[in-house]
């Protein structure tokens, strides 16, 4: 007696178990499905006489840019440099917004005064900033990520806050009855109790710096991901162009990616509730 | 012990209670300003020191004293109205598009699992691409320069309302849907009487971060293609210099900005029942 | 879940912000996993029709409305109606004054009120989509679109001649191109005439232009360039970020008057009546004998409008600024000065006026596009230093781009109808007045 095959219709699918199983395969439907719809649009501008000369911008083409690119080097030194202004950036946003985050959740007088002239800084659309910051840093470098600082910096401010305003009372009570300095309660009760929504902030201000970045890049600098872009723009090479947009749009999914674990990871509090 | 005794027990405690509200409401006030004074205060000093020195002096123009007076200059002129009146134009259409466009499907991803693990990808990598590489197709599918500022607008804005809303979606209690359905309740009842306003405070959350990342992505769309809008006037003090302007228009967009938040905060407050657990 | 209050007057504002991790982050929440599926959609339309018939169905009309008519393959439509966009700078001016000034009315042809755009992406990609069909653009990129992209454009007039200059910081002491090494050097575009003027002049002193990050060691004989948004160049000067830019007008001017920049060098004064920014127009509206009576009037317009602001200088200047027409946003003075101040006395140190003969001004209106300039300008592309890929002109031969990209005719007739074109001191006096030597002495 040969092996029953399931006599299940012509699509038998066999069901996934494995939910990672089932995540891959979904995953990959979804990228195909989006490829498809892409190729969908650059078969528009095709079949319009008018627009025929963007279909550089396709899959097909976009594909075989990558190893032009990468071959030149080009995507590895783009994503060094943007990679360097956006974590020293991203850097000074933490370094920056924790202890104001830390101020505002701890002093009731911070917390009321500071209100108002934060929420007008955090409004005041970065890219305002891109006039003085040309004038007042001395290297494009330094004005850049300045421009990431400030657009980071009020998320991480705004998480660190709430989360301290989540922290029990009971906590500081205790520590203080217990002799702790304000240096123990600072390290040993707020720190390990606000990690998670610091790092919900920072997965917030990674979103919004990477949103800055490329607009930033605009200015006097000839690296970047930013400048990659334009760049290509600028010699009509749009395949380059979308080859370089998928770059920033992985790394940005990866770096998203790596926070969520992490956030993951320091969800330990939540589960109390 | 009469009622004139209780009427007059009963005053000083109303009055109390009205004269607690006025202060912690003056003292709202007190803070507003306070805070803001402190923030221009500051800004003041930090010009002052690159106007005395020489080799900046011509920089002075930053400062708060010059930038006031332009915001009056360009109130008058009737700039401020008109460049808030064509941004605010742009930012609503491409807000609405992208509620129009993020609640269903975020809906759509918060009751299907199969919808959301396919989508699950795509989203997360077409979210990440930064809105402004969007701009070249932009220009290229979009007949008018409006179009296009609101084309980008709504895919940088489609993302939080989408995700929130799913989310929002995702702690309904199943309970509910049962119930309902036991009710006899059908689909379409199930959304109206129970998704929507169930999920309306999470919209709102999720509203209110699209309109943060539209702000940021509306100056940089405006520098390019228009004659209008806060960003075009940003670029146009920029390009002659006009350093006053500037910060005159930086100021504007902070305040409109900081309006639009607290408006989204007071609907954010007005629709927050809790969950009891 | 009771929130834990740390004071009476908690703001909630705070818990509401970023304060629950599930909003906004597109996972499951692990606590809790909705039920599966439901048939909406079947279940709301009640009928027998089910999801996958209406896919179906819709894909299907769809697709119908996707398949192309037999006309769609045609070649894109003559629009008579004549649509320009431009970049706020003087080059633009020939075709401003000409709708401004009603001459393109005056040939039965009518036009829109141009479009401004103040990026040279945008425009490329805005004319590319035929949104536009007349524009000017810096020469190089016309060669990069016909060559490198194969898209059908024809260079049929120059805009303009001259109407740029190098500037430099006041606080640089730089005297002339030999004191440029180590020094930083901003461009408003790699692929421009800028560009490739200011290397034949940093080569010509012996300095070596190179592409590095800002704060990159250079040798004593090296300059550094980088691009710069022109609205960026002056306050990059004024805070000592670069050193010198060279860009077109007026930014030299907004950076004389306001950025204490001094005037090193006027192009025009280099290279005699050099092109800079082109007329560009769709090959099927350049090349189609259908169109040829329309593209004949539009270049009578510019001849035209050219010759009125050759002659009328001052109230040219005041048209296109900002108390005028408001084509280029900025105010008379700097217009004025930009289209107008060539005084060589006042130049005279630096000299940045050393050939006075030429009789050259801060910018003049020439259409005729020299073959022979364009050839210089072939060549010199592959020679200049800029980061984007050239192999495209290997092959190419200066003599066959400048047959084969500009379109001589239609500017010849327009041309030869107004002989006032020759009172331009760049055209030779003497001879054939459609072919020249080209002249740069540094």
């Amino acid at each position: 007696m040969s092996a029953a095959v399931a006599p299940a219709g012509m699509l038998a699918f066999p069901r996934l178990k494995s939910a990672g199983a089932r995540r891959l395969v979904y995953g990959v439907l979804g990228l195909s499905a989006m490829l498809g719809i892409w190729e969908i649009g650059t078969l528009f501008l095709h079949l319009n006489p008018g627009t025929r000369t963007f279909t550089t911008f396709g899959p097909v083409p976009t594909f075989e840019a990558f190893p032009v690119l990468w071959g030149q080097g080009k995507i590895q030194s783009a994503v060094a440099a943007s990679g360097y202004r956006l974590g020293i950036g991203l850097l000074i946003a933490i370094a920056f917004g924790v202890p104001i985050g830390i101020l505002m959740g701890r002093s009731k007088r911070f917390r009321e005064l500071s209100n108002s002239p934060f929420q007008l800084l955090r409004m005041i659309s970065p890219l305002s900033w891109m006039p003085l910051a040309v004038i007042v840093f001395a290297a494009w470098n330094q004005a850049i990520i300045f421009l990431i600082a400030i657009a980071s910096v009020w998320p991480v401010a705004f998480a660190t806050a709430a989360g301290l305003a989540k922290v029990d009372p009971a906590w500081f009570k205790v520590a203080r009855n217990l002799g702790a300095r304000p240096m123990h309660m600072l390290t040993q009760v707020i720190l390990p109790a606000i990690t998670f929504d610091v790092l919900t902030g920072i997965r917030l201000a990674l979103g919004v710096g990477w949103m800055v970045l490329v607009p930033a890049e605009l200015l006097g600098v000839t690296s970047g991901l930013g400048y990659a872009i334009r760049d290509a723009r600028e010699t009509l090479s749009y395949n380059h162009l979308t080859a370089m947009v998928l770059v920033i749009g992985v790394i940005g999914y990866m770096l998203d990616g790596i926070c969520v674990q992490l956030i993951k990871r320091y969800s330990w509090h939540h589960r109390g509730e | 012990m009469s009622t004139g005794a209780a009427s007059a027990a009963a005053a000083p405690a109303g009055a109390d209670a009205s004269l607690r509200l006025l202060k912690s409401k003056g003292e709202g006030l007190f803070n507003f300003f306070a805070g803001l004074a402190i923030l221009f205060a500051f800004w003041w000093v930090g010009v002052y020191f690159i106007a005395i020195n020489p080799a900046t002096a011509q920089f002075a123009g930053f400062g708060p004293i010059p930038a006031f007076r332009a915001v009056a200059t360009l109130w008058e002129d009737g700039m401020i109205q008109r460049a808030a009146w064509a941004s605010g134009y742009r930012m609503g259409a491409g807000l609405l598009i992208a509620i129009a466009i993020g609640v269903p499907i975020g809906i759509l991803m918060g009751r299907s699992r199969t919808f959301r693990e396919v989508s699950n990808s795509p989203f997360q990598l077409l979210r990440m691409i930064s809105p402004l590489s969007w701009e070249p197709i932009a220009v290229i599918v979009f007949a008018g320069w409006d179009q296009a500022i609101i084309f980008l607008i709504a895919v940088a804005s489609v993302w939080p309302v989408a995700f929130a809303t799913a989310a929002g979606v995702a702690k309904v209690d199943p309970a509910w849907f049962k119930v309902a359905r036991n009710l006899g309740a059908k689909p379409w009842h199930i959304l109206t009487q129970i998704v929507v306003p169930a999920i309306t405070l999470d919209i709102l959350t999720g509203i209110r971060l699209a309109l943060g990342v539209a702000w940021i992505v509306l100056v940089p769309a405006e520098f390019f293609g228009v004659t209008s809008g806060l960003g075009y006037t940003i670029e146009d003090a920029r390009e002659t210099l006009s350093y006053d302007h500037l910060m005159a228009m930086v100021l504007v967009i902070g305040a409109i900005g900081y309006l639009l938040d607290s408006i989204f905060v007071q609907l954010i407050k007005r629709y927050n029942w809790t969950r009891a657990a | 879940m009771r929130r834990q209050r740390n004071d009476d007057h908690e703001d909630t504002r705070l818990d509401l912000l970023l304060d629950n991790p599930d909003v906004a982050d597109g996972l499951p929440d692990p606590k809790l996993i909705p039920d599966d599926e439901f048939d909406y959609l079947g279940s709301a339309l009640k009928t027998g029709v089910n999801r996958r018939m209406l896919l179906k169905a819709g894909a299907l009309a769809a697709l119908s409305g996707v398949l192309p008519s037999k006309g769609a393959f045609a070649q894109k439509k003559l629009d008579p109606v004549v649509k320009i966009c431009y970049i706020p700078i003087t080059d633009a001016a020939a075709l401003l004054i000409a709708h401004e000034l009603g001459y393109f009315k005056r040939e039965g042809i009518d036009s829109e009120r141009p479009t401004l755009i103040r990026s040279w992406s945008a425009l490329v990609e805005a004319f590319q989509a035929h949104k536009f069909n007349l524009t000017h653009m810096l020469n190089p990129i016309p060669i990069w679109m016909r060559y490198n992209n194969k898209f059908p454009v024809k260079i049929t007039a120059w805009d303009h001649t001259n109407g740029s200059a190098l500037v430099v910081g006041a606080h640089t002491g730089i005297k002339s191109f030999k004191d440029f090494g180590g020094k930083q050097l901003a461009v408003p575009f790699w692929y421009s005439n800028h560009n490739i003027i200011a290397q034949m002049l940093l080569r010509d002193a012996g300095i070596t232009p190179v592409i590095r990050p800002q704060d990159a060691k250079l040798a004593p004989n090296e300059c550094n360039l980088l691009v710069l948004p022109p609205p960026d160049m002056p306050p990059s000067l004024a805070s000592k970020k670069i050193d010198a830019y060279i860009v077109a007008e007026p930014f030299n001017a907004l950076g004389e008057i306001k950025a204490g920049a001094k005037m090193l060098r006027f192009t025009g004064d280099v290279w005699k009546g050099h092109p800079c920014c082109v007329v560009v127009m769709h090959e099927a509206d350049a090349m189609d004998p259908a169109r040829a009576a329309w593209t004949q009037g539009i270049h009578n317009a510019i001849v035209a409008a050219q010759i009125y602001m050759a002659e009328n200088r001052k109230e040219t200047a005041h048209l296109l600024s900002r108390e005028g027409k408001n084509y280029l946003p900025f105010p008379v003075e700097v217009v004025d000065r930009a289209m107008n101040f060539y005084d060589p006395a006042y130049y005279s140190n630096p000299p940045a006026i050393k050939h006075v003969e030429w009789q050259q001004s801060r910018i003049n209106f020439q259409a005729w596009p020299y073959p022979s300039a364009t050839k210089i300008v072939a060549e010199e592309l592959k020679k200049v230093v800029l980061t984007g890929d050239r192999a495209f002109m290997d092959d190419l031969s200066p003599d066959f781009v400048a047959k084969d990209l500009v379109n001589y005719g239609f500017i010849k007739k327009a041309l030869e109808a107004n002989p006032k074109w020759r009172n331009d001191l760049s055209v030779p006096r003497t001879g054939d007045p459609y072919a020249r030597n080209e002249v740069i002495v540094v």
